[in-house]
């Protein structure tokens, strides 16, 4: 067995099994705290307050753009550009088509290449502000560091691998992918599941008061 | 002169630091990892890089060419056509024929000026600058050997002063953090056939060459805004003044007595004189390499027998790699000063406070004007430099 074809066999479903069972494994943990009993009269709708917490999040408002404008720039840059690589480069497309058989239209290489430069640069940017200022650097533990170098490991491998023309390092991409997959569940990178819940029930609160989260 | 910041036993015990070691040391620990990070992957890739060995370009011993079997010469005759000899001749200095291609350039078979591209790269450029880099490095080593780290002369005094901002050591950071990607990625494109071809054999290396052309490629462009980024936040106080004359006659106080110096000394101000022509001739030359087919209205239809576009690219190839060594050398002797070479220096850089006793000795106008703002009070300084209080 060559080492690609461990990366793209064993190990991938290894992997895969480790994702999607941890996952779920934190999500159903999650779902199984519940919620205390509210007992007051509801002053408007906890549905309506966490649909307008999960949108005012996602941008600056009540003042805090200029506060937030790095974060903003960077974190929206390195989401966007991560999520447009994922699904939408042309070797994922086919990656995922190859899989499941189902596939889509994929970026063009201008488009590749924009989405990389804004996902390389709003990472890098993020972990040096995160060890540059002062107070994000004591709130930051090693999780944070593993995570933020684990995913550019991922994207870098993934970068340097572009040409598609050897098979080591098409097998060195899948490697640092599947370590990603197996810490993912047991690291804050579950974030991208879990803050559509932290920001509805903090809306869904807020919003049973009448209060704007 | 001796130093005119007083000492108290509290003052050392704040000397200490222990806040600086761990933001220095993670800093640190992250330009590691991420030369880990290239190591690793080259290492890696080399490592698996056994099935790609049959991936080489060249064409198996028993292939087929297009080279076409020896035959008789045609002669010159009393029609004016020309013989075999001459035509080839013709040919070799540049001479266009004709296609059906009508682009600029397509009836010239070979262009001479390429062969001239190679010899002064290959025999002038590449020679030169592996020459620079290695002996840059070996003074550094010999330096540190024989002189061994620059250490403050008094006893740091506790008190710390705010240097660099938040935005400036980011852009800074971010800046460094690109030169190692795209130095690591630039050296294997440009010294890797005459040096890691032979050592790891032709499939290592072609693993190894696409990689390093792919990162340096993708990470080229965030390089562009990254030193447009550096140039603008550090313009101000990098201006020469007769102050950094007295600085460079006195060696920067290697010759002996102070030399003062205001918020950056004539090494500083060079460097960043330095980094940015480098980095805009490195940025203007990258950009051709990388669009070629995407030229500007100006720089096309230079001449109808050789597409402007391989002009351009061979003269960028050459201003790329002469800008990229010039960086890459001037840029050792900042890394080597700015980490193990000065005592106390990277701490501007990591947290955003420096010592008032190496304030004092490294850029005494500076610290003139701002050793009202020294504190015990540590954290609270770097929340002040981190606020651009500086």
């Amino acid at each position: 067995m060559s080492f690609l074809e461990l990366t793209q066999g064993p190990l991938w479903y290894l992997a895969s099994a480790v994702f999607v069972i941890g996952v779920l494994w934190r999500l159903i943990g999650i779902l199984r705290l519940g919620r205390s009993t509210d007992r007051s009269v509801a002053r408007a709708s906890g549905l309506g307050g966490a649909l307008k917490a999960i949108a005012l999040h996602s941008v600056p408002h009540g003042g805090n753009l200029k506060r937030t404008l790095y974060h903003f720039l960077t974190g929206y840059g390195f989401h966007l550009g991560l999520f447009v690589l994922l699904f939408f480069a042309a070797p994922h497309v086919a990656f995922i088509k190859g899989l499941t058989g189902f596939g889509w239209t994929p970026l063009p290489r201008w488009g590749f290449l924009i989405a990389a430069e804004a996902a390389f640069a709003g990472l890098i940017l993020m972990w040096l502000r995160r060890m540059t200022d002062p107070v994000m650097r004591r709130l930051s533990d090693a999780d944070d560091h593993i995570a933020t170098w684990l995913v550019f490991v991922v994207m870098l491998t993934g970068c340097l691998a572009l040409q598609e023309a050897h098979d080591s390092l098409r097998a060195l991409h899948l490697l640092c992918v599947e370590a990603l997959m197996i810490y993912f569940p047991f690291s804050r990178l579950m974030h991208a599941f879990t803050f559509l819940f932290a920001r509805a029930y903090t809306g869904a609160t807020y919003g049973r008061r009448g209060v704007t989260p | 002169m001796p130093s005119p910041i007083a000492l108290n036993a509290s003052a050392l015990r704040a000397a200490a630091h222990p806040a600086a070691r761990p933001v220095a040391a993670w800093l640190m620990a992250g330009v590691m990892a991420l030369l880990l990070a290239v190591f690793v992957t080259v290492a890696l890739a080399l490592a698996w890089a056994g099935p790609a060995a049959a991936q080489t370009v060249r064409p198996p011993a028993n292939a087929t060419t297009n080279i076409l079997p020896p035959g008789p010469d045609m002669q010159g005759g009393v029609l004016g056509n020309l013989s075999d000899g001459t035509i080839w001749h013709n040919i070799r200095k540049g001479a266009a024929g004709n296609s059906q291609d009508l682009r600029a350039g397509s009836g010239v078979l070979i262009q001479s000026q390429g062969d001239d591209w190679r010899l002064i790269r290959d025999r002038w450029v590449l020679p030169i600058a592996w020459k620079v880099l290695a002996g840059v490095l070996a003074v550094l080593v010999v330096y540190y050997a024989i002189r061994g780290r620059i250490k403050l002369k008094a006893p740091r005094s506790g008190r710390v002063i705010p240097r660099f901002s938040l935005v400036e050591r980011v852009v800074h950071w971010f800046v460094a953090s690109l030169f190692i990607l795209l130095g690591v990625t630039g050296l294997i494109i440009l010294f890797g056939r005459p040096f890691l071809l032979p050592l790891i054999g032709p499939g290592a290396f072609a693993v190894l060459a696409s990689a390093a052309l792919q990162g340096h490629n993708l990470f080229g462009p965030i390089f562009i805004v990254s030193i447009g980024a550096l140039f603008f936040t550090f313009a101000r106080g990098n201006g020469f003044r007769w102050v950094d004359l007295k600085w460079l006659l006195k060696g920067g106080g290697m010759l002996g007595g102070h030399a003062s110096s205001g918020r950056y000394n004539f090494g500083e101000k060079s460097w960043f004189w330095w980094a940015s022509l480098c980095g805009l001739a490195l940025s203007l030359s990258g950009l051709l390499l990388l669009f070629p087919d995407h030229l500007p209205g100006f720089l096309q239809g230079a001449s109808a027998e050789v597409p402007p576009e391989r002009i351009l690219m061979q003269w960028a190839t050459l201003v790329h790699a002469i800008a990229a060594t010039a960086f890459i050398a001037f840029g050792l002797g900042h890394i080597y000063l700015g980490t193990i070479g000065m005592e106390g220096a990277l701490e501007g850089m990591t947290r955003g406070t420096v010592d008032e006793t190496w304030a004092w000795e490294h850029h005494d106008l500076w610290y003139e004007d701002h050793k009202a703002g020294a504190s015990t009070d540590t954290s609270r300084a770097e929340v002040r430099a981190a606020a651009g209080d500086v």
